[in-house]
């Protein structure tokens, strides 16, 4: 399959499109009343637990976006990894009638009634990255997000089609077992990697996000299987935790072809890896803020009547041809 | 060997079971010798074979599982001291973290040298592990609660001091590069054979096995567990001892996050989660009771290399995780137990 067509941020710019239409219908009555008005909007961004760095990236993300519409002011509320702090962040946003409330739940089930809360005092609240339990378009306004089976699916057809199209032995590092993107990424990689019969997946095994654990068990599966060509790493720093097993394996950068996830920037990031050829490729989670920061836009200012309820943002592959220029961005 | 309960008095077992009491005992003394040479034998069963090669043995796998135990190792030979002193420390792995985390930001925002800031960190985490002591000791609260506390602190600081990123750790000459000798850590010398982090694990065991065993503070550690009364009766300065362990810990864990900085070339504030539930897992599984009193730090360092070894004939397998909780969740309980029957059969009840 031929990568360029997913090397375009694609999802971002079909958003946006979406948005626009959505904003040019005219007549029916707008999501909320006092849009267009002059003046300052307050945007709040109910965040799951800033300590992980994704999550601070999504934060880092939101906050540039913003900060490029002069109306709006982003206020971040840090729900610490704890439901009920969350919930008690989101009433307040409800009391300070915010004009707007993003969310990423920290867990879908708990945070579902707080969510209805909002909606139901007349604030469009768009779901960030993570769903509650509630239907979009009717209990809540939206939902952006990223998908991570189709991230790794492109990423093993990136292995299929691209760095193995001869086949040969692949290995598989999970991230924590219990966790529904961990799954995801699974089958998703086992998926893409299909399109190539004479690839095989020879080991997998979970490292629960972790680099330490990702070279324990990457440097076990190189002695079982000493053939494997390609790893795929779900996550950036488990692609780091790989490299570090390989070398202690005597193998040179780019005699096994690492894959990571999340697609960070930064120098402990996936970008710098692939651009200084460390590691094949990476495939971004999309934050989804610069999406979120145009919804709010076309709902709050441009006054639209309808927006788009599932926007799912696309991976962009970062593969020695565009990390460089990525780094600078 | 000499070093399980040498202070202990021996009761005056019945001569007719004395034999056999004897052997029991020191089955249970050595367990997770016998424990490691157990699964050492698993491993060659279970083993996958190549052209007749056994992997389990092959050098380099022999390389990667002393390696991957050198962190925890590492905490778990201080964590031997507190142990037998009857006290526990939770705070270790956050402690890690957070050394990790102060090497990197150190290493790259200023040319302080390498071994000024390497002789820094130690001492924060010393200081760190000593204030805990300090303030359990002061005040009389349970270790648990006072480094389930210095768990959090340590961790936020992390946090704070990251800026909840990953604090990578860049080589070369220049303001903001690590010197590039450090990346030494994360190497393997002798043509590639022996991990750098498992020779650090060994040099620390040596001279906690020498302190242990051979040294006054050795002795004092085993009188405080074994019956603080006694001890402070007879002399032994117990506030200070057991304000000492902790700072050993501490130590110890300012050494795993040097060394942990040093393989990964970044600090960060999410790792080392639940290292201190393998070290004290490694300790327990070596025959140091969590009573205090008796213990072994021989028995520490092969317990910590039976979890390893232990993990990795799963991993060399294609075992899924579970099932490797499972199997140290088992090896634990038994070790427990083992012990148990030795209290019941001394005559120390429970």
């Amino acid at each position: 399959m031929d990568c360029t067509l997913f090397r375009r941020s694609a999802g971002l710019l079909a958003g946006a499109g979406a948005l626009a239409l959505a904003a040019g219908a005219a007549d029916a009555a707008s999501l909320v009343k006092d849009c267009g008005k002059d003046g300052k909007y307050v945007i709040g961004f109910s965040q799951a637990n800033n300590a992980e760095p994704y999550r601070q990236h999504v934060n880092d993300e939101l906050t540039a976006a913003a900060a490029k519409v002069p109306q709006f002011s982003l206020q971040i509320a840090d729900g610490a990894g704890n439901v009920n702090t969350q919930t008690s962040q989101m009433d307040n946003f409800i009391t300070q009638k915010v004009d707007l409330i993003l969310i990423s739940p920290f867990e879908a089930a708990p945070l579902t009634p707080v969510v209805a809360r909002a909606v139901k005092a007349g604030i469009p609240v768009i779901e960030l990255d993570r769903r509650s339990l509630g239907e979009p378009g009717k209990d809540y306004t939206a939902f952006i997000g990223g998908d991570n089976f189709k991230i790794a699916q492109e990423a093993g057809k990136y292995v299929a089609g691209t760095l193995l199209p001869d086949g040969g032995e692949v290995a598989v590092l999970e991230g924590l077992p219990s966790s529904t993107p961990a799954v995801e990424r699974l089958n998703g990689f086992k998926d893409g990697v299909k399109a190539n019969a004479k690839i095989e997946v020879v080991a997998e095994q979970a490292a629960d996000w972790l680099p330490d654990k990702a070279q324990t068990a990457f440097a076990a599966m190189l002695q079982a299987h000493p053939n494997i060509k390609a790893v795929y790493a779900s996550n950036d720093m488990m692609a780091a935790g790989a490299r570090l097993a390989a070398k202690g394996a005597g193998k040179k950068d780019g005699d096994i072809k690492i894959l990571g996830t999340d697609g960070l920037p930064g120098p402990a990031g996936g970008i710098r890896a692939v651009a200084e050829g460390e590691w094949s490729a990476t495939f971004t989670y999309p934050t989804g803020g610069p999406e979120a920061i145009d919804m709010a836009k076309a709902i709050l200012i441009d006054c639209a009547e309808k927006v788009p309820t599932v926007v799912t943002v696309a991976t962009t592959a970062i593969t020695p041809d565009n990390a460089k220029a990525m780094m600078g961005k | 060997m000499n070093d399980a309960a040498p202070m202990r008095a021996a009761p005056a077992a019945p001569p007719a079971t004395a034999r056999r009491f004897d052997a029991f005992a020191i089955a249970v003394r050595f367990q997770s010798v016998i424990g490691l040479i157990l699964v050492t034998l698993g491993g060659i069963v279970f083993s996958p074979r190549r052209h007749g090669h056994i992997l389990f043995l092959a050098p380099d796998n022999m390389a990667n599982i002393v390696r991957a135990v050198s962190e925890t190792g590492i905490i778990a030979v201080g964590m031997t001291f507190v142990i037998i002193t009857a006290g526990i420390d939770l705070s270790v792995g956050a402690l890690l973290s957070l050394c990790s985390v102060l090497t990197a930001t150190i290493m790259t925002s200023g040319g302080y040298g390498l071994a000024p800031t390497i002789l820094f960190v130690l001492a924060c985490g010393t200081a760190f592990g000593g204030a805990q002591g300090l303030i359990s000791n002061r005040f009389r609260l349970e270790p648990f609660i006072v480094t389930l506390a210095g768990l959090q602190v340590a961790r936020g600081l992390a946090l704070v001091i990251s800026g909840n990123q990953y604090i990578n750790i860049s080589y070369g000459q220049g303001p903001g590069l690590a010197p590039p000798v450090f990346a030494i850590l994360g190497d393997r010398l002798f043509d590639n054979t022996v991990p750098v982090a498992t020779l650090v694990f060994v040099v620390v065991a040596a001279i906690a096995t020498f302190t242990l065993n051979f040294t006054r503070f050795g002795r004092y550690v085993f009188a405080v567990g074994g019956n603080e009364r006694a001890a402070r009766l007879s002399g032994v300065p117990v506030s200070l001892v057991k304000v000492s362990v902790y700072a050993i810990t501490g130590l110890v864990s300012g050494i795993a996050g040097v060394v942990h900085a040093g393989q990964f070339n970044f600090g960060s504030a999410n790792d080392g989660t639940g290292y201190e539930l393998t070290a004290i897992a490694s300790v327990v599984i070596g025959g140091t009771s969590l009573f205090g009193g008796s213990g072994s730090m021989i028995g520490t360092v092969a317990g910590a290399v039976m979890l390893g070894a232990l993990a990795n004939i799963l991993q060399l397998n294609n075992v899924n995780a579970a099932l490797q909780l499972l199997a140290t969740g088992a090896i634990i309980v038994l070790a427990a137990v083992l012990q148990s029957l030795v209290r019941r059969r001394e005559g120390l009840g429970r």
